[in-house]
């Protein structure tokens, strides 16, 4: 099932020239990044690297200094809709007085525009993601009383239920046990076989091979971006990371193949 | 003070100005709940305090104590204030809180100069615009209350509309930006609508107490209930309670304002809910003791089982000075023991020894800590 607003052709995400600046601090300088249609891709780089800030102002939510961003082909502001957002967990307070499903629901507002409220169909939507995530149980609760890797799952849970073709996750593993984090690749890969974009911001370079095709290093600029088995190599670690990386995926390669 | 509260209820003056404490208390509680949810509860109180300066201007250019001038001049104010703070946090290093704490006192301290020039003026009477710091409720006419009721009722009527929208705002404004919302002119109609809240307090509760007014209210819901809907509703409940109960207190003692009445009965609503509600502070200390209770009694239920197995036989008793070995000092093991004794699991045997009942060795059965979490 294509969307709504494919171009058969053109990448999923293309970033062009993306300079983002904190007052005068420049955080992402000069970022080209071509992201092809129903690839799993993975964003590395050390802390303060810009990965949250490439992940928000790919979506309008930063003010660029300079930049153009398009969705298959089309402007970013055009194409809402065929994006899905997975925040970073801290990003909001998880004691605000809301309900599992009614939080899930949140990403059925999109479709539903100003004012309109969700109904039986929202609901039901918001189930059936509460289901694929495997939080049914937990519809009716509070949100305050739910556990770290819990709360991962519910965010994207709502992110399912915007049923766009190209997800875009703020470390959706930080913080998740080894189950959890299983179940949520699972559900990334199924996205990808149907066709679907997905972009995740990562930090354990030990799984990067395991889940990811592609791979995006950053470092305020773009080190590399390619094919995992092109890119995803120590000169380039040494490069993002600074001589702080013990990481040398060619010696994991090498020794998976003995 | 019965006597005068049925004289209050019956009197039609009264009934007005009881109906515009009440109309204020809804709107304020359901407003005052975005503050909190949005953890601004600050900007309420710099926003109230700066309606002063506005208040007195507006007298001074219009030169009677005419309404509508004085709620416009103070709305102006109000969010000039908040202007002039996002102004500064965003072109400098000074931080909110520093810049809340500056627009408060710079406002309210330029309000009550203009106040107290006012007041020396000759000609006017001056018609108690220092009312408008504490409160005077009794000061309502139908007038005022009509306008407190359209007031609010705008203000009800956005949120209404705006539900879903607000939400998104308190809860995950990226979020709602990436889909499509505009969160700054969301952000913009919940600052328009706390000021048209703290507008309509201005005669009732007053500038220096009306943030008061919008916080507690929604602090003391939130402690009874987990969704927003009905903590929303409850909030507006508290304060419209608050408001009626304030302002006939005040008219009761006289001299007391109506302000710092009305709030004394939200702060102790509001103490009340945070000390005794279900997550309130006792609540949770009473429900600690008592699941420490259980785990101490599971505890010796098992500690009973497993010595009793190193002897090949469930029933096996024990003397309770051995069952209190081990474990840490305080532990009072003969009141758990006693408390076995009287669910049946154990019984005493002798002086001071103990053996499980049949019941008890199936309770301990069930004991695994696993299926007691879930
Ligand atoms: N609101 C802000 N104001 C000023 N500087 C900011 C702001 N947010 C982020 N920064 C700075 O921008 C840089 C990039 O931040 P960003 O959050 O994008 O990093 P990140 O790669 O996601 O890091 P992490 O791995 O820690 O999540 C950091 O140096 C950070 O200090
Ligand atoms: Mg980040």
């Amino acid at each position: 099932m294509s969307g709504r607003g494919e171009n058969p052709v053109a990448p999923a995400i293309r970033v062009t020239d993306l300079t983002v600046a904190y007052g005068d601090k420049t955080v992402l300088w000069d970022i080209d990044l071509e992201i092809p249609k129903g690839s799993m891709v993975a964003v590395v780089g050390p802390n303060g690297a810009g990965k949250t800030t490439l992940i928000k102002s790919i979506q309008g939510l930063l003010p660029r200094v300079a930049g153009v961003i398009s969705i298959h082909g089309k402007p970013y502001e055009k194409q809402r809709k065929e994006v899905s957002y997975v925040p970073q967990r801290g990003s909001v307070d998880w004691d605000f007085p809301t309900s599992v499903v009614d939080t899930v629901k949140m990403g059925s507002y999109g479709d539903l525009g100003w004012i309109r409220r969700p109904g039986r169909k929202e609901h039901e939507k918001a189930l059936g993601a509460l289901e694929k995530v495997d939080m049914l149980e937990f519809a009716q609760r509070q949100i305050s009383q739910l556990s770290g890797g819990q709360q991962q799952r519910v965010f994207l849970a709502r992110a399912l239920v915007q049923s766009a073709s190209v997800y875009l996750l703020d470390e959706p593993f930080q913080g998740v046990d080894a189950t959890t984090e299983k179940a949520i690749v699972t559900i990334l890969k199924e996205l990808v076989a149907g066709g679907k974009t997905v972009l995740a911001v990562h930090h354990d370079l030990n799984t990067v091979s395991e889940y990811y095709e592609r791979i995006a290093i950053l470092n305020v600029g773009l080190v590399a971006s390619g094919r995992v088995e092109d890119v995803f190599n120590s000169e380039n670690l040494m490069k993002a990371y600074g001589g702080k990386t013990s990481f040398f995926p060619e010696r994991k390669a090498a020794r998976r193949a003995v | 003070m019965l006597e005068f509260a049925v004289e209050l209820f019956s009197d039609y003056t009264a009934r007005t100005i009881l109906l515009g404490a009440a109309s204020l208390g809804v709107v304020s509680g359901v407003v005052g709940s975005y503050a909190v949810l949005r953890k601004q509860s600050l900007v309420g109180d710099v926003m109230s305090h700066a309606a002063l300066p506005g208040i007195v201007l507006a007298f001074m250019i219009v030169g009677v104590k005419e309404q509508l001038p004085i709620f416009i001049g103070a709305a102006l104010s109000a969010v000039l204030a908040v202007f002039v703070i996002n102004l500064v946090t965003q072109n400098s290093r000074i931080k909110i809180d520093s810049a809340m704490g500056m627009a408060l006192s710079v406002f309210f301290g330029l309000g009550l100069v203009l106040l107290t020039y006012v007041q020396r003026m000759p000609d006017a009477n001056q018609a108690g615009l220092d009312k408008f710091l504490f409160g005077q409720a009794e000061a309502l006419v139908e007038k005022d209350v009509l306008i407190i009721g359209l007031t609010g009722l705008f203000a009800l009527l956005v949120v209404g509309l705006f539900w879903k929208e607000f939400k998104l705002l308190c809860f995950d404004p990226d979020f709602g930006g990436t889909m499509g919302f505009s969160m700054k002119s969301l952000d913009m109609l919940v600052t328009a609508v706390i000021v048209s809240a703290i507008v309509i307090g201005l005669q009732t509760v007053g500038v220096v107490l009306m943030s008061s007014m919008l916080i507690a209210p929604a602090v003391a819901a939130r402690q009874w209930t987990g969704s927003m809907g009905s903590m929303v509703i409850l909030a507006a409940l508290i304060a419209a309670v608050s408001g009626v109960t304030g302002v006939a207190l005040s008219a009761g003692f006289e001299n007391i304002p109506t302000g710092p009445a009305v709030i004394v009965c939200v702060s102790v609503i509001a103490f009340f809910s945070v000390l005794f509600s279900p997550n309130g502070f006792f609540t949770l200390k009473f429900k600690d003791a008592r699941s420490r209770r259980e785990i101490k009694k599971d505890y010796v239920l098992k500690v009973l089982h497993d010595l009793a197995l190193e002897h090949d036989d469930p029933g096996y008793a024990h003397s309770e000075r051995l069952l209190a070995l081990g474990s840490e000092k305080g532990f009072n093991v003969k009141k758990s023991l006693w408390a076995l004794q009287t669910a049946g699991y154990v019984e005493s045997v002798g002086e001071d020894n103990w053996r499980l009942t049949q019941s008890g060795i199936h309770e301990v059965k069930k004991l695994s800590p696993l299926e007691k979490g879930r």
